[in-house]
């Protein structure tokens, strides 16, 4: 569903903050990205989604090239931001809309979707108050419902727990689950090594924007946590 | 199935639509400013289009009215290309929601399409306001047809377009030339005041080219002159008044054409570089060179002035405004060393038989209008945006940090005033006595702008905007702070002129110095009774 083919990102001052990453994501995979900060993670996700330009390396989504068919690798992917910067000034409902508007959803089928996920994120009652309003923990439900709600094959997250309360990070833990069982792959960030842990069946560390370990969980931890495994790769190499 | 472009267009709007804020709002504050605003937005343009009235009412008792459409093209033009140039930064890059509109299965032409529309749709009631006046006073005079009103109407509609995409795309090579520098704001700023200077100059070159060789000694006459020939320069403007006098379908159809075809030929480009462009202005590697070294330790007020000399600079929207005006006061300053004042003063007043000696009030008045038409304080409190809490949660009052962004203003305000105004003093061979006084008269005066602006800053603080533009430019943060501070100070300017006549200068710059002195003092104790 998604591969990444030797992707290197080098900003202005010559810096690499990322260098020739290689990662295959698979329908139904669940694939943890996990690393310091500033080690690449976010750049290499917004590259994916297509926000960032590149020069080397290629990434593909669903057979289409990120760089030459943009608007296709798009129409299948949702991307969650790290700090979603939402439409202040428009209620929830107005945001969800143009969201399902702009993926050309059908009118039952959003109601059916909206209705769904609000429920799930128990912000239902806050639908129709501006979005400003709202706490940081709702506006990334927000963000989350308006990522869902298209029913994406491709999910990109970047630090997608941060600001949940518990219930609303179980609800997406499940919700995980139940995308990639019917064949959605997910590709997110973090820095909660438990729940990545618990979550994915793969996992790849990046360290200074290069991949230094990566593969199925059960081949990287081992016997061993997966914090014990980032602390040792992370001081080792 | 909906247009994409037309769902994005609708969201851009609605997401800066107060009448959206007014109906889902709950805050009674909030929706009570919103009322303010409206009226009082609704009284600036309708005072507008008042003296837009008044001036083709008065045009027309001096027998020159045909002139109308030509104004009416011309001032709209002018508007548009300078007010666009300072916009296009914030609103087709570098702006806050990037990453989620080039997210969504959009191409990037699309999203910046959509952008310069968003900003042609908000600039529209200026430019009608002016154009409707304009209209109304032509047909007070002229008793037109009846076709010439939707034409005209329609037609303004179109006028705007080709100066805001001549300005977009000068927009957009700057954003262009910039986004391959490590200091991108600054570089951004300096091609931004260089180009704004480039227009200045092309706008005497125009005037130059337009004017006749033989002078006109009828300074009216000569400048009616000057309009018909610019007009023939900048055919839209051509085009317009054809269209609207004679009905003339070739114009009518070359304004609408060239306006469709200017937009497409300057998005094409735009799109194929645009997340190109955005990628570098938005991307910033961090360096890890820094090494720890011994810190200087401030003042708490210095320290809040030095955060906003750094948020000034982190901004290439917020510099460029502010920093324009300090800009003009060193070139003028330094220009009038090598200009003989005389000269100047004769050329500016065409003949009319009043002596540098008449002006010395207005002098520092004309220096004020470079750094004192834009304040700091008017926009700060509202840049703070979602960063307010950072100063929310210091263990600092609000009046402190009001007080902090005040000395702020005076730091950027104050030197470039007094030395335009030295260099006007020495160029002008001033007394020392009344150069004094009119140096007093600049800090006092920089003083009022300052606090002036604290009332405006803080009566109008906005912290829930989308763009900086908003509050940078738009907001009624700085309208109010603009037009009672430009009307004002030119009233006064002709005021003091008039009584240099009949007074001593130097009593009239005491006078200048007790009003200024007085009023920056009442606006300061007002704007700290905000905090």
């Amino acid at each position: 569903m998604l591969e990444i083919k030797g992707f290197s990102k080098v900003y202005g001052e010559g810096k690499k903050a990322a260098d020739n990453i290689n990662l295959t994501i698979e329908s139904g995979d669940i694939y943890g990205f996990i690393g310091h900060n500033g080690a690449g993670k976010s750049t290499t996700i917004r590259a994916i989604v297509g926000v960032l330009d590149f020069t080397e390396g290629e990434i593909l989504i669903d057979g289409h090239s990120v760089k030459k068919e943009p608007l296709e690798c798009k129409k299948v992917t949702a991307y969650i931001p790290d700090n979603p910067d939402l439409y202040e000034n428009l209620t929830g409902i107005q945001y969800l809309n143009f969201i399902a508007d702009v993926f050309e959803i059908g009118e039952a089928q959003r109601e059916e979707a909206i209705r769904k996920y609000a429920d799930l994120f128990e912000i239902t009652d806050s639908l129709g108050d501006l979005i400003g309003s709202y706490s940081h923990g709702m506006k990334q439900k927000l963000a989350i419902i308006s990522a869902l709600i298209h029913d994406p094959k491709l999910i990109v997250m970047d630090e997608p727990f941060v600001g949940l309360d518990p219930k609303a990070a179980f609800t997406l833990k499940q919700i995980m689950h139940e995308m990639c069982a019917k064949g959605t792959a997910i590709f997110f960030s973090t820095h909660v090594l438990d729940v990545a842990e618990k979550l994915c069946n793969k996992v790849a560390i990046i360290r200074q924007g290069k991949i230094i370990d990566n593969g199925t969980m059960e081949e990287l931890v081992g016997k061993k946590s997966l914090e014990e495994v980032f602390m040792e790769v992370q001081n080792e190499k | 199935m909906k247009n994409k472009s037309l769902v994005l267009l609708k969201t851009l709007l609605r997401s800066t639509s107060q009448h959206n804020i007014y109906k889902y709002s709950k805050d009674k504050k909030k929706k009570g400013r919103i009322i303010g605003n409206t009226i009082g937005f609704t009284f600036l343009y309708l005072l507008l289009m008042a003296y837009c009235v008044g001036v083709c009412i008065g045009y027309g008792e001096l027998g020159i009215i045909d002139l109308m459409p030509a104004i009416c093209s011309l001032t709209i033009t002018a508007l548009a290309l300078f007010f666009t140039f300072f916009k296009t930064n914030g609103y087709l890059f570098n702006f806050k929601e990037y990453d989620m509109l080039m997210s969504l299965p959009f191409k990037p032409a699309t999203v910046a399409g959509c952008k310069f529309i968003y900003m042609y749709v908000k600039s529209l009631p200026w430019n009608m306001s002016i154009s409707v006046a304009i209209l109304i006073g032509y047909a007070i005079k002229t008793q037109p047809a009846i076709w010439v009103y939707p034409v005209w109407i329609i037609m303004s509609l179109f006028l705007p377009i080709i100066p805001m995409l001549i300005a977009s795309f000068l927009g957009f090579i700057i954003a262009r030339i910039s986004a391959g520098f490590r200091k991108k704001n600054i570089i951004q700023t300096v091609l931004t005041i260089i180009f704004v200077l480039a227009i200045f100059a092309l706008r005497f070159v125009i005037e130059a080219l337009a004017r006749d060789s033989e002078k006109l000694n009828d300074t009216l006459m000569s400048a009616a002159e000057t309009i018909r020939k610019i007009e023939k320069i900048y055919l839209p403007a051509e085009w317009f008044n054809g269209a609207v006098t004679c009905f003339a379908i070739s114009d009518i159809l070359l304004l609408i054409g060239v306006s469709v075809l200017l937009f497409v030929a300057v998005f094409v480009p735009v799109g194929r570089s645009y997340r190109s462009i955005n990628s570098k202005l938005k991307s910033h590697a961090a360096s890890k060179k820094f090494k720890m070294s011994s810190q200087k330790s401030r003042s708490v007020l210095n320290a809040i002035a030095f955060k906003e000399f750094k948020r000034m600079t982190g901004s290439s929207v917020y510099m460029t405004n502010v920093a324009m005006g300090e800009i003009f006061a060193v070139i003028i300053g330094i220009a009038v060393l090598f200009i003989n004042i005389d000269s100047l003063i004769a050329m500016a007043l065409q003949g009319a038989p009043v002596t540098k000696e008449i002006l010395y009030p207005a002098f520092p008045m004309i220096i004020y209008f470079f750094p004192g038409m834009v304040a700091t304080t008017a926009i700060s409190p509202s840049l703070e945006g979602k960063n307010y809490w950072i100063v929310q949660s210091l263990p600092i009052t609000k009046k402190t940090l009001c007080k902090g962004k005040m000395l702020f203003n005076m730091y950027l305000t104050v030197p470039f005033g007094i030395f335009a105004t030295i260099c006007l003093c020495i160029s002008a061979k001033v007394p020392v006595l009344t150069s004094i006084l009119m140096l007093v008269l600049i800090v006092c005066m920089c003083a009022f702008s300052t606090a002036w602006g604290g009332v405006c800053g803080f009566k109008y603080m906005r912290l829930d905007w989308e763009n900086e533009i908003e509050v940078v430019k738009q907001g009624m943060n700085v309208t109010v702070y603009l037009l009672p501070n430009m009307f004002g100070t030119m009233a006064v300017a002709a005021l003091m002129i008039f009584l240099g006549t009949m007074i001593d200068v130097n009593l009239i710059l005491g006078i200048l110095i007790l009003l200024y002195g007085g009023l920056g003092a009442l606006c300061y104790r007002k704007a700290i009774s905000y905090t």
